[in-house]
């Protein structure tokens, strides 16, 4: 079915370019690594404060290096015009988004299981049998996040104060995401049973749900209007 | 008719680009559009490619309604335009992979390479694109041409940036679609090159169209 060729041809030209010129995942990584030394160097955190401040050290890093690539994700359909070449192409534009959606969490998710070994490292944590919760919602986080920043990369991308709007668009919209990921990424860490924070994965996944089918649904608009 | 506009007019913000421009072309031909800069000549191919609203008028392409059935009517049509539509760091091969199968359509390695052949860009297949002139990209965007086979070809300047032997080659090629059916529109400024293939020809000044005689291209008085 054309649909699946589509988001599996956006998925490929995505990750191609990407491994070949590492524009994206090299300032994403730089950024995130920054922030991890500095915070790593700011706080001296016993175990019980490293718990309390961690979900949100880590959200804070993975967040703002998801809105610098989120942020430049549709540039390279900018550059030849492109765009223009997508909106004539006789297909959904719904599969396009989705093409754009995946190639947009694959990168991000690369960058975060890079990065998270470090928050291991440098704030001594102790999540090896976390791990399969831990990235759980990692994803969840992530799709939600991916899902809104493709479609105001979108929305952006041809404007020329795109650097400010991105992020005043993007991180109100996304307030739900980190505070479903902070909170449930708190009681993984703290190893508290499921039942203690699992409203927080469920609201992840309403959440990803309906900026998912919103933005595929608005998608179509924004490439043709 | 393959392509059938009824008065197509166009107005950014107080400004009418295009007024009340209507045209007709037939199946297997190929209309040039000449006009001064800014007569709308872009602007026109644009609401022709899907790519712009217009203010008032319809406008059909194979039969199909331009604003109602965009996707039937973009199955139908490709543009050649100023815009490369290539991907920087994908290869030549690679571009031409993407852009085709997109469309929903499988590509064999040996039809890419012929293609590649037709335009004289059969040994740069796996070179960058950022590495292409402008003159390659473009007989790229002709091999694209080539290998979709539209019933619509659209060319926005299409000789710009061509050499003389691309030029050969994109007439030859314009030649040879409108023997097998498909209909070119073109917007130009290159009168001798247009004269070797044009059926039809018009004039856009003021927003307003004139058709004009083929013979008309030959001669050395001003057109418009």
């Amino acid at each position: 079915m054309n649909f699946f060729k589509v988001i599996r041809w956006m998925v490929w030209k995505d990750l191609v370019s990407e491994i070949r010129n590492r524009e994206n995942i090299s300032s994403m990584f730089f950024f995130a690594f920054a922030v991890i030394l500095i915070f790593s160097f700011s706080f001296s955190m016993d175990a019980r404060s490293s718990r309390e401040l961690m979900p949100g050290i880590i959200w804070v890093a993975f967040g703002f290096t998801g809105i610098i690539g989120l942020g430049k994700s549709f540039l390279p359909e900018v550059q030849n015009d492109c765009m223009e070449y997508l909106q004539m192409a006789p297909v959904s534009k719904g599969a396009i988004y989705l093409g754009k959606f995946a190639g947009n969490v694959l990168f991000l998710l690369a960058v975060e299981i890079i990065l998270f070994p470090l928050f291991i490292l440098f704030f001594n944590l102790d999540v090896l049998d976390k791990l399969p919760m831990v990235l759980l919602i990692f994803l969840l986080a992530t799709i939600g996040l991916s899902a809104l920043g493709t479609l105001f990369s979108a929305l952006t991308v041809q404007i020329r104060a795109r650097e400010v709007m991105f992020p005043i668009l993007l991180l109100p919209l996304a307030v739900p995401v980190f505070i479903g990921a902070v909170e449930s990424t708190r009681g993984a860490l703290n190893g508290d049973p499921l039942a203690l924070y699992g409203h927080w994965l469920e609201l992840l996944a309403i959440f990803d749900m309906i900026f998912m089918i919103v933005a595929f649904w608005l998608f179509e608009f924004i490439l043709d209007e | 008719m393959s392509i059938k506009a009824a008065g197509i007019t166009k107005s950014f913000h107080h400004f009418q680009v295009l007024k009340n421009v209507s045209l007709e072309i037939k199946e297997g031909a190929c209309y040039a559009l000449f006009g001064p800069n800014g007569a709308g000549k872009t602007t026109f191919l644009r609401i022709l490619a899907t790519l712009t609203r217009p203010s008032a008028g319809a406008f059909e392409i194979s039969g199909h309604d331009g604003i109602r059935e965009k996707m039937r009517v973009r199955e139908n049509l490709f543009l050649i335009s100023h815009g490369s539509y290539l991907y920087d760091d994908l290869t030549v091969i690679e571009n031409i992979r993407f852009g085709i199968e997109i469309r929903g359509r499988n590509l064999s390695d040996s039809e890419i390479k012929s293609a590649l052949d037709r335009v004289e860009i059969g040994a740069f297949g796996r070179l960058k694109a950022r590495f292409l002139s402008a003159g390659m990209k473009k007989r790229l965007a002709i091999a694209k041409a080539i290998l979709i086979r539209p019933k619509v070809l659209l060319l926005d300047e299409g000789y710009s940036s061509l050499d003389e032997r691309g030029i050969a080659i994109l007439n030859h090629c314009i030649r040879e679609f409108n023997n097998e059916g498909t209909t070119v529109f073109m917007t130009t400024h290159d009168r001798a090159r247009t004269a070797e293939v044009a059926h039809h020809a018009g004039v856009l000044t003021g927003g307003t169209l004139k058709e004009i005689s083929v013979r008309d291209l030959s001669g050395s008085h001003e057109l418009f």
